[in-house]
């Protein structure tokens, strides 16, 4: 009679053992399902995603292939023109324009919008500041702005955009590049127009909320802006 | 008889259990599958979107090699003329300052990552977390500082780069990053590690009590930018 009692017992604690066992291993399990689905991975996207996906790696694929070719084309320049130092130069230039261009050092043109704001007599409305423009700034690049200034304040790869308090005031004044600039702003920006226009006006669009707070601010479409370059030398000390 | 009882129920609590983990278990896997939804059209897009993905791959291998090929061509076209020599050294410091070229240099990094704290404590539960905002902002400060050369988990900063907020994760160069953020810059150490000063952006962050850590190092390599600028729209003016 015990022994039945710890018979019992035994199988008893084995059982439960082993269905604690089989527990965890199925919670492990799960976990690790639940890690793996990632819900950015191409296997879970829907349709219309997939096609946004496609028209992404289609254009970047077209992009690159177009360096590609160019890159080769020029590296087959360098090639024929070694024996004349006054070719080479010339094949130097146009490559150095074009990254002065992408340093902001020469002055573009190109269709594009401008946005104006200005500042309002309203005191219950607050002054446009920095964060207002390193916002819009941030969305026309998104946008696909090719350049960008603000009050002829050139925007390049390092420029900030920050604000500086006025002693003894409330008020603020606003620095781009390290030089103050004054109400009314006039940021320029070349690219396709309807969509640096929507980007900024379309629902959700930060000039729409800066509307909706009273603000006096304005698009234009224009179809030749022109902005100038950065007008100082661009120096580095620390990057090689 | 009192203590088989007690078995009884422990057992059946057991059983209730483990059938319940199955359940859950079969849900989610089957609610993975349903997601999926493998029509024949949505299979044939995943293929070509791969298919694509691998011609950019492999064509951005050859851009890189045409490139570096390209810099020992310019180079050696070069050679024994200063005047030409001054125009190849600003075609390479261009490249690096757009951020088409790798880097290295002194600088700090910056890591932002989102609070530990109870979600249930925070006042607001958004404020524990880093936004596009926070990276926009910590940014603008370390370019105020005097960085050179910025990226953002590996995303380097160009002319054109804008930073979205995507949900859970943020959007730099079109590429999700998720957090932490991890963001190196290059530069004078002491003066971009300013942005810890009080009253900075970064104690600013901590107080939300989201992590925001900033180390100086003496030396620190930037990647160049995996794409390429183009212009479509601007044109240069004499």
């Amino acid at each position: 009679m015990k022994n039945d009692v710890k018979n019992g017992k035994i199988t008893m604690t084995i059982t439960i053992a082993l269905a604690c066992f089989i527990l965890v291993f199925v919670m492990f399990m799960q976990f690790k399902i639940v890690n793996e689905t990632d819900i950015t991975a191409i296997e879970t996207m829907r349709e219309t995603e997939l096609r946004t996906e496609l028209a992404n790696w289609k254009e970047k694929y077209d992009e690159t292939e177009a360096k590609y070719q160019e890159t080769i084309a020029t590296i087959e320049e360098y090639k024929q023109t070694k024996q004349s130092n006054e070719a080479t130069k010339e094949l130097m230039e146009t490559e150095l324009e074009k990254v002065n261009m992408s340093l902001g050092k020469t002055d573009v043109e190109g269709e594009g919008i401008e946005v104006i704001l200005r500042e309002t007599e309203n005191d219950e409305v607050s002054q446009i500041n920095a964060d207002d423009l390193i916002v819009i700034v941030n969305a026309l690049k998104l946008a696909g702005a090719e350049a960008i200034s603000i009050n002829d304040e050139r925007i390049i790869n390092m420029s900030d955009i920050v604000n500086i308090n006025i002693q003894n005031s409330y008020k603020i004044f606003i620095k781009v590049n390290g030089q103050r600039i004054l109400a009314p702003y006039f940021i320029k920006a070349i690219g396709n127009q309807t969509y640096l226009e929507s980007a900024l006006l379309g629902n959700g669009g930060y000039v729409d909320q800066l509307q909706k707070q009273n603000q006096d601010v304005s698009i234009e479409k224009l179809n030749k802006v022109k902005i100038k370059k950065y007008n100082d030398e661009i120096k580095t000390k620390y990057i090689e | 008889m009192k203590n088989k009882k007690m078995v009884s129920i422990v057992l059946g609590i057991m059983c209730f259990a483990l059938t319940l983990g199955i359940f859950i278990q079969i849900r989610t896997v089957s609610g993975t599958n349903t997601a999926v939804g493998q029509t024949y059209e949505e299979n044939n897009l995943r293929a070509e979107v791969l298919r694509y993905k691998e011609k950019y791959d492999n064509r951005y291998q050859d851009l890189e090699k045409a490139e570096k090929e390209l810099d020992k061509e310019r180079q050696s076209s070069t050679k024994n003329n200063s005047e030409l020599e001054q125009k190849e050294s600003a075609i390479t410091q261009g490249n690096k300052m757009i951020g088409m070229s790798d880097v290295t240099g002194p600088g700090v990094i910056i890591t932002l990552s989102d609070s530990k704290a109870e979600v249930a404590n925070a006042l607001d539960p958004n404020s524990l977390l880093v936004h596009d905002g926070d990276v926009l902002s910590v940014i603008n400060e370390l370019k105020n500082a005097g960085a050179e050369a910025i990226s953002i988990n590996d995303q380097r900063l160009v002319p054109t780069s804008g930073i979205t907020c995507g949900g859970n994760i943020i959007e730099i160069n079109g590429e999700k990053v998720g957090a932490p953020f991890i963001i190196k810059a290059i530069g004078l150490p002491e003066q971009l590690a300013a942005l810890e000063r009080p009253g900075g952006y970064l104690e600013r962050l901590k107080k939300d009590t989201v992590g925001a850590k900033l180390e100086r190092k003496n030396s620190i390599t930037i990647l160049k930018y995996s794409g390429v600028i183009t212009y479509k729209y601007a044109q240069n003016v004499e």
